[in-house]
């Protein structure tokens, strides 16, 4: 049998798959930046050819600016905390004690809700009149008057990273728990005979072991962090005052709420581009961790 | 004063009984091998020592202090693991100085003895590799160079050379055997290979069920066992065991007319009647030449090249002698094999002790 029939024959094969990923994916982006240089509305006009226009106002006006600054910093603090929260958990959840098998049953939990279930959850946690964060807060002593904590945009934002990490820290925790068990117990015992202190252990010992599984996690929750879109549209809506408005809300208002699908396009394709260069960064660092590893 | 003693270790996990109750006592640069079959309790005693689990009862001592509750860094013991347990990220320098580094021993101290211990284990091109670099017996070097670096009182081995293949192991038993001549610190090494043991160690306890069935030197173990475990479990091929019985002057084997005769010191001990094992090595027959002639029946040769194997049965019993390579045996013949009677072994059917000289 030649080369050129088994390269032929798994063309064929692959074939199906290929037709439907054009369909699927292929098309709808061609279309998408298509869409991106035309002055298209929703509905009605196709629109006509505007050339690089929507790309350049849209960098050029103000909206774009503090919408990447907000989203940048919203995905900045909440990785690090989850992972920080996550690795934390982990080493926790890996000690043995009693009722340890049902923590971990109960840490996946938040995780394991759907993100609007857990929205709406936190939307009546930060309730400005019978909210549970109030109650707590002023009978704690802490709070003299109930504040409307998703009213303000001081707080808006922080309520927002706050319930985003009650969410998805325990995927990081996941993770780095089953990194942790492949940690060989021989190696610890090493650095038990060796003097290692419990910082030492973890920096030079556990560390190690964690460093590929939690690469990935970093890029996962980076790229999902990035694109988020649900939490806060179920929650701010992306307000108030726009202050909690993330690249993915500003695609829904400016290709739904305000019809402009052309510019719609060519955000998207935009924060498409960012993720792609995060993708593609953290993809080399996988590589590189994965390798000095082994 | 003995360097280590271990005195009466118990340990249990639940109804679970894995030692019970353990006595040793080394001197000052003494090479104890704990040998056993897997599960008989010797990787759980030298992780007791180590202080990485702790004894349900007993002390362990090391120069006349109680480790009990010490913690492992403060044991001055070093350990060396079956699975290098290495540090993945640290280069092998570091890795070597780690237990220095941690111990917060100045850097130039530090790298003069870390390179002290890379060139008595000759890795000292290997330094600043990681130990994903090494090869298997490079990475137990400096697993040995880890522990040799700080001059411990007290060095433990968890089957150092299993993960090895044959050739790597012979090298390295060697290497081990020289250093711990050079070194004459004391030992403690957890191993089932018998050649090991019989090879490295002055002491041999060999261990089964929790306990020690026999602690003394290879010599002793191999030549006196203390009971049938220790006769079987010391020897490749393993002791031939037969049934005998006593008939007053010496043993008749079951099944046959084959009459041993004993020293009458020997013969003494047992009551007429007497059913007894006999454990004969078989390394302990000769092809010819004066001794006690024995006639078996041969059943199949092997020869692996230094000698020859041979497997026959005399009365039904099967029997396995080693012969020099050029002994004439074919199958299904009978042969005359002739036998030292000072190399016989007597042990009681029911307590499975050796049976002495009365």
């Amino acid at each position: 049998m030649s080369g050129t029939w088994i390269t032929t024959r798994a063309w064929l094969l692959m074939l199906p798959l290929l037709i439907v990923m054009v369909a699927v994916i292929g098309w709808p982006l061609a279309d998408t930046v298509h869409l991106s240089f035309t002055d298209a509305k929703l509905v009605g006009t196709s629109g006509s050819y505007v050339g690089f226009d929507n790309y350049v106002r849209l960098v050029t006006g103000n909206a774009f600016g503090r919408t990447l600054y907000t989203t940048t910093f919203f995905a900045l603090v909440v990785v690090t905390t989850e992972m920080c929260l996550g690795v934390l958990a982990a080493l926790l959840l890996k000690q043995q004690f009693r009722g340890r098998t049902l923590l971990r049953a109960l840490m996946i939990l938040p995780w394991a809700l759907p993100t609007v279930v857990n929205a709406t959850l936190w939307r009546l946690i930060y309730n400005p009149e019978y909210g549970a964060l109030n109650a707590a807060l002023t009978q704690l002593g802490i709070l003299s008057d109930y504040r409307s904590w998703l009213g303000e945009p001081g707080t808006a934002l922080t309520a927002l990273i706050v319930a985003d990490c009650w969410k998805n820290f325990p995927l990081v925790a996941l993770i780095a728990l089953a990194a942790l068990q492949a940690v060989p117990r021989d190696v610890i015992a090493a650095s038990y005979v060796d003097g290692a202190n419990a910082f030492s252990r973890f920096r030079f010992v556990t560390l190690p072991y964690l460093a590929g599984p939690l690469m990935v996690a970093l890029v996962l929750r980076t790229i999902e962090a990035f694109k988020v879109f649900d939490i806060i549209w179920v929650m701010t809506r992306g307000g108030p005052a726009n202050s909690t408005r993330t690249m993915s809300i500003l695609v829904y208002q400016e290709a739904f709420s305000f019809q402009r699908a052309g510019s719609g396009a060519s955000l998207a394709l935009i924060v498409t581009l960012i993720i792609t260069v995060l993708a593609v960064a953290y993809g080399t660092a996988v590589r590189k961790v994965a390798g000095s590893a082994a | 004063m003995s360097a280590l003693v271990v005195d009466k270790i118990r340990k249990s996990f639940g109804a679970l009984e894995t030692l019970r109750g353990i006595d040793i006592a080394l001197e000052s640069g003494e090479f104890l091998v704990l040998l056993g079959a897997s599960g008989c309790g010797k990787s759980t005693l030298l992780n007791i020592i180590a202080g990485l689990a702790e004894p349900s009862g007993g002390d362990v001592r090391l120069d006349g202090r109680s480790l009990i509750g010490v913690h492992p860094k403060d044991r001055d013991i070093a350990m060396v693991f079956q699975s290098y347990a290495l540090y993945p990220n640290l280069s092998v320098r570091r890795n070597i100085g780690f237990g220095l580094e941690m111990r917060k021993v100045p850097a130039a101290e530090r790298e003069k003895a870390v390179l002290e211990a890379a060139r008595l284990l000759q890795i000292e091109p290997l330094l600043d590799r990681r130990p994903s670099q090494l090869s298997g017996g490079q990475r137990q070097r400096v697993a040995i160079g880890r522990a040799l670096v700080r001059h411990p009182k007290l060095f433990l081995f968890d089957e150092p050379l299993s993960n090895l293949d044959a050739k790597l192991r012979m090298e390295m038993r060697t290497e081990l055997k020289r250093l711990h001549q050079m070194m004459k610190t004391t030992v403690v090494y957890v191993t089932h290979d018998q050649i090991e043991a019989m090879t490295l160690a002055t002491r041999i306890a060999v261990m089964q069920g929790g306990q020690i069935e026999q602690l003394g030197t290879p010599e002793e173990i191999y030549n006196r066992p203390a009971t049938l475990y220790v006769a079987t479990f010391v020897g490749a091929p393993p002791m031939n065991l037969l049934d005998a019985v006593a008939t007053g002057s010496g043993l008749q084997v079951v099944g046959s007319d084959t009459a041993i005769p004993l020293p009458p010191a020997l013969a003494a001990a047992l009551p007429r009647d007497h059913a007894v094992k006999l454990g004969i090595r078989p390394e302990s027959f000769r092809a010819e030449g004066g001794g006690l002639p024995l006639t078996l029946t041969c059943d199949v040769t092997e020869l692996t090249g230094p000698e020859l194997i041979l497997s026959g049965s005399i009365g039904g019993q099967r029997l396995v002698a080693t012969l020099p390579p050029r002994t004439r045996a074919a199958p299904g013949e009978t042969i005359t094999l002739a036998l030292d009677v000072e190399a016989l072994h007597l042990f009681d059917v029911e307590s499975g002790r050796r049976i002495e000289a009365a």
